[in-house]
């Protein structure tokens, strides 16, 4: 006899409100229905009513964790409207920024993933590395969650010490490859954790349309650093990790690769950072009418903004923001069908969800 | 995989437009939603979203559907008459969630389909995103 089983709106193996309504027999999962809205907040309709600099204010809210890549997404949509081309400077910090937050995000999920596992000392272990992360950050916006760092038409603060930057990243990509990702690569702790769990076949990925690690971990090579690339990313050398089995390894896999990458990156814009301005100095900007769309690669995967804007109004007409978590979700009903009920909490992190962006 | 001119030509589409972020944009005068779902599907683009935008005036709604093909964004702007849209579900998983968040906000019905609340609660009133209700 089939039995419904509710997790969440609020559970300990949440990070945020969700709840995840599973019918189940016995031990195992047969089907789940995904409830959200928890964090309803209305903020596109709030957007209506501010003006561009506000504008960037509310939407760095939108995710306290990918708070620079959604102010990222919206400045470049903002700035094909306004025409601005920005200094290749400001390209170059925003592809830094963009790197040390994909680092933070990925290790903040390592640590969350190691504890569901059981794995308490790699929870540790993970959230020293995230301070690590964070003091960078710190040290060049002032900030450690809402960054202040992108306007329309570049950033809002230089990096002064790239010398040093290099050596913190230097220093933690050392601990990290020596450390962490082989824990995750190669202990049987994980192995046996994660391996053969939460499967999303390439072809269940396509249908859903799921996009980021949760895409390359079924075999679907999209990143759109490569196939669209954006600030400075044209200008850098990285692979791209895929996985084929789909499974909550491959899930890992992908994140331990893409931390290694996301070092290289780093090293490669901290050596190449071009002198100059680091802003536009347009003094007034000037919209025209239209609508633009940009899209980012967010550690959790593609950043979809639509801004549209009429000369000289003073707010914009339409703000709509499609987020990673909000087309990787549906894909949990798949994941944890056929799975055991103590492997559904592991499943449903594995997406790396972020119900605060899903929900807006 | 065909490119975006290929599949312009596939639709019999010759007005196309590129806007000022690099959208190319189909014109829709012929098509028809639901026939154009599988022809996308087929050439392998990937359902991005639905930017739905209540027009001013009383003018309805204009719902713009978002697919990215090798990386290259292809828009396809469609003005829903009666604020009834044909639902496309079942053909593409990937728009199960806009559907049912642009039906709650902008009280835009996507006939063919059942909804379960999904940012709202249920008993909700429905258009919380419309300019009346603002006012």
């Amino acid at each position: 006899m089939s039995y419904k089983l509710p997790m969440g709106p609020f559970h300990p193996g949440l990070e945020e409100p969700y709840k995840l309504e599973m019918i189940c027999e016995g031990e195992t999962i047969c089907d789940a229905k995904l409830h959200i809205g928890f964090n309803f907040r209305g903020i596109e309709h709030l957007a209506e009513t501010r003006n561009y600099v506000q504008l960037i204010a509310l939407m760095e809210r939108v995710c306290g964790i990918c708070s620079f890549i959604h102010t990222l997404t919206l400045c470049q949509a903002l700035e094909k409207l306004t025409g601005l081309e920005l200094p290749p400077r400001a390209l170059y910090i925003r592809v830094i920024m963009a790197e040390l937050e994909r680092l933070h995000s990925h290790v903040l999920w390592a640590g969350i993933a190691a504890k569901l596992m059981g794995f308490k000392t790699l929870f540790m272990a993970s959230f020293a590395y995230r301070e690590k992360v964070m003091d960078m950050l710190q040290a060049i916006s002032g900030n450690r969650v809402n960054y202040s760092m992108n306007r329309i038409g570049g950033v809002n603060r230089d990096i002064d010490d790239p010398a040093t930057l290099r050596k913190m990243v230097d220093l933690l990509e050392g601990e990290i490859a020596r450390e962490l990702v082989p824990v995750f690569t190669s202990s049987y702790t994980a192995k046996s954790r994660c391996a053969g769990i939460g499967i999303l076949t390439r072809d269940k990925a396509q249908s859903c349309g799921v996009v980021g690690p949760t895409a390359r971990a079924s075999g679907i090579p999209q990143d759109l650093r490569r196939a669209a690339p954006y600030a400075a990313y044209a200008e850098m050398e990285f692979d791209v990790p895929v996985e084929t089995s789909g499974d909550v390894r491959a899930r890992l896999l992908v994140r331990a690769y893409e931390i290694l990458q996301s070092c290289r990156i780093l090293r490669q814009a901290i050596a190449k950072l071009p002198a100059g301005e680091f802003a536009c100095k347009e003094a007034k900007l000037a919209f025209v009418t239209g609508t633009a769309v940009s899209r980012v690669e967010a550690p959790r995967g593609e950043v979809v903004y639509s801004v549209s804007w009429k000369e000289n109004s003073r707010t914009p007409s339409r703000v709509h923001v499609r987020t990673p978590t909000y087309v990787n979700m549906p894909a949990i009903r798949w994941m944890v069908q056929g799975a055991r009920v103590a492997d559904a909490p592991l499943i449903q992190a594995s997406i790396d969800p972020c119900y605060s962006c899903t929900d807006r | 995989m065909i490119n975006s001119e290929e599949l312009a030509a596939e639709l019999k589409v010759n007005d196309v437009s590129t806007d000022v972020s690099g959208v190319k944009w189909l014109s829709t005068g012929s098509l028809n939603l639901r026939e154009l779902v599988p022809v996308l599907n087929r050439t392998g683009a990937r359902f991005v979203t639905i930017t739905a935008t209540e027009l001013p005036m009383n003018q309805g709604f204009c719902l713009e559907y978002l697919w990215d093909l090798n990386g290259q964004l292809l828009g396809f702007p469609f003005y829903p008459a009666g604020n009834t849209m044909p639902s496309i579900y079942d053909l593409c998983e990937a728009a199960d969630w806009i559907e049912r968040e642009i039906h709650e906000e902008y009280s835009i019905d996507f006939t063919g389909r059942v909804y379960e609340p999904l940012l709202l609660r249920d008993n909700d009133h429905t258009g919380v995103n419309l300019h009346e209700v603002a006012k």
